[in-house]
């Protein structure tokens, strides 16, 4: 953290203000924002343009709890289950190679913190927590963009009458869709190659009792985390498809580059039929009626994405911060949201002690986010979205179907001996790879994924 | 004899039914719009058609996309999409647009 130098001319905010600050969007990132500044005293404003906190949300994915839990009392949270199974399944057009994991020790709390949660209940209870330590919460109530005297922003428009809100400190926390930043200038708009479309479904199932429980062999509230890629998934787009469980309805959903939506010849709620219907996730939603439709963009640039995070008056987190890492193991987001929210509601919070409000004196956000788990994670993947471009057909199409074959021939049923199999078998990997120079290379490019 | 045994019975449901699951207040008709009609005209891509999860958008004989508002996700694939950055995209008015109950 940069010391701050005596010398420097105190900011003027305005005083008048009923606010201390003002959070725009009561998703993941704003409330924890929220909350981390209410408790430490501040009079916080937290604006929602949906009828309730989460009511614009759209979420496929495993809600990571360490922060959270530090934040605020987590036992009444509404979680639907904890991952107690993770597998990553390569689909070719018909085939299936899996890895599934189910250690024992994420079935004993906290459960590696890591949940499902359907974010139209999570994201309101969040906010609840923040007003609950004193935070103000409006809805329905839309940011149409900032108030700015001379280089600063002071305030935010809103679509009320008389809508203009006046603050020392706004957090901008809208989203990937983040129109207001954009619209201020704090960040440009980011490139169809760095965004992902994902279509989701949330799926019943009439016959209800114990069907998730049979049909993922589960117990109690334990749940699964199923990731797919390969061409049965999305095609040759970037990408992938998921399912998960929640308490008593499942999560299905693909998400692709938009890049790769464009040029492909059917439109994602077509990709999402198709996934559906593969003969390795078809049995899984037997049944299943859907009970919501929905879509969202996923900003997916990483660390090279990042628009600058402060600026005078402002500061900028979590998705609208581009905050999301995807290397197709690691799929995180919204740890991220709340950890951004959390660093940048403590910089304000030292800031508003000191009366100061110019982006140097909010600058131990993005310094305590530099030394956080998020900037190391996305800096540490930064170099992966190149390679796997590179080794597109191979990653997605010539090895699930390598590996499918490889596993056919290695336990085919017929009256040679094994080890013709088992050669045969090595030869299906070793030609997608391009013999063991080319698999030499593949280890020696990826090895960053596990050293 | 096919390849797989016949897969189960999973439910795809129309466009239309899917929409059905999802809570719509009045989106009104100002938040989605083209900045220059004459390049939507143009333009032979349509990346928007084939990015728009919902058929939002869709192609008009005339050539240029036609809007079907009530049924967007506000998901603004189709401003990321195009490449004329000729989509006007505003966050429904208060209160308005779509709301997720599961999200």
């Amino acid at each position: 953290m940069s010391p701050e130098l005596e010398t420097d001319t105190p900011d003027e905010p305005n005083y008048d203000d009923e606010f201390d600050a003002i959070v725009v969007g009561a998703g993941l990132a704003g409330s924890a924002a929220a909350l981390t500044m209410a408790n430490r005293g501040l009079e916080v404003l937290l604006v929602e343009r949906g009828t309730s906190p989460g009511a614009k949300n759209v979420f496929g994915g495993v809600l990571y709890t360490p922060t959270i839990r530090e934040l605020t009392d987590f036992e009444d949270a509404p979680l639907e289950r904890y991952v107690a199974e993770r597998r990553f399944s390569m689909l070719s057009d018909e085939d299936e190679t899996a890895v599934s994991l189910r250690p024992g020790e994420w079935h004993r709390e906290p459960h590696n913190d890591s949940y499902t949660v359907l974010r139209g209940e999570f994201d309101e209870w969040f906010a609840e927590q923040a007003v609950a330590n004193g935070a103000t919460l409006v809805t329905e109530t839309t940011v149409t963009g900032l108030v700015r005297e001379r280089d600063r922003i002071v305030g935010v428009e809103t679509d009320r009458p008389d809508g203009t809100i006046r603050a020392p400190y706004v957090v901008l926390a809208e989203g990937g869709n983040s129109l207001v930043s954009e619209g201020a200038n704090l960040k440009e708009t980011e490139s169809r190659e760095n965004v992902a479309v994902a279509a989701k479904e949330v799926l019943e199932f009439p016959e209800r009792d114990g069907v998730i429980e049979d049909r993922f062999r589960l117990v109690d509230d334990a749940g699964v985390s199923y990731h797919y890629f390969g061409e049965g998934a999305v095609g040759d787009a970037f990408g992938g498809g998921f399912v998960y469980t929640n308490e008593d309805t499942v999560s299905v959903g693909v998400a692709y580059r938009i890049e790769d939506a464009v040029a492909a010849d059917q439109s994602p709620e077509e990709t999402l039929n198709a996934f559906k219907t593969h003969p390795a996730v078809a049995p899984l939603l037997r049944n299943a009626r859907t009970v919501e439709y929905s879509a969202k963009t996923i900003p997916e640039g990483g660390a090279e994405s990042i628009p600058e995070l402060v600026h005078d008056g402002a500061v900028i987190v979590g998705d609208a911060a581009g905050l999301v890492l995807n290397n197709g193991v690691h799929l995180e987001g919204t740890n991220m949201a709340v950890e951004s929210g959390y660093h940048a509601g403590t910089a304000i919070a030292r800031a508003a002690e000191r009366d100061r409000t110019g982006a140097d004196a909010l600058r131990a956000y993005p310094d305590a986010l530099e030394q956080s788990f998020v900037v190391q994670n996305l800096e540490r993947y930064a170099w992966m979205m190149d390679a796997v471009e590179e080794d597109r057909d191979l990653l997605f199409e010539d090895l699930p179907r390598a590996f499918a074959d490889a596993g056919t021939e290695y336990f085919r049923m017929d009256r040679n001996p094994k080890e013709v199999h088992a050669e045969n078998a090595k030869h299906a990997v070793l030609d997608a790879l391009g013999g063991w120079t080319g698999a030499a290379k593949l280890a020696f490019r990826y090895r960053k994924m596990v050293t | 004899m096919s390849a797989q045994p016949q897969t189960p019975d999973v439910t795809n449901d129309s466009m239309e039914d899917r929409l059905y699951t999802v809570k719509y207040d009045d989106p009104g008709e100002s938040h989605l719009d083209v900045k220059v009609p004459d390049i939507c005209a143009e333009c032979e891509t349509n990346d928007c058609v084939k990015v728009c999860p919902a058929n939002v958008w869709r192609e008009g004989e005339d050539g240029v996309p036609h809007i079907a508002y009530e049924n967007c996700l506000e998901c603004s694939s189709c401003r990321f999409a195009c490449q004329y950055d000729n989509v006007v995209w505003e966050y429904p008015e208060t209160g308005g647009g779509v709301t997720f109950k599961h999200g």
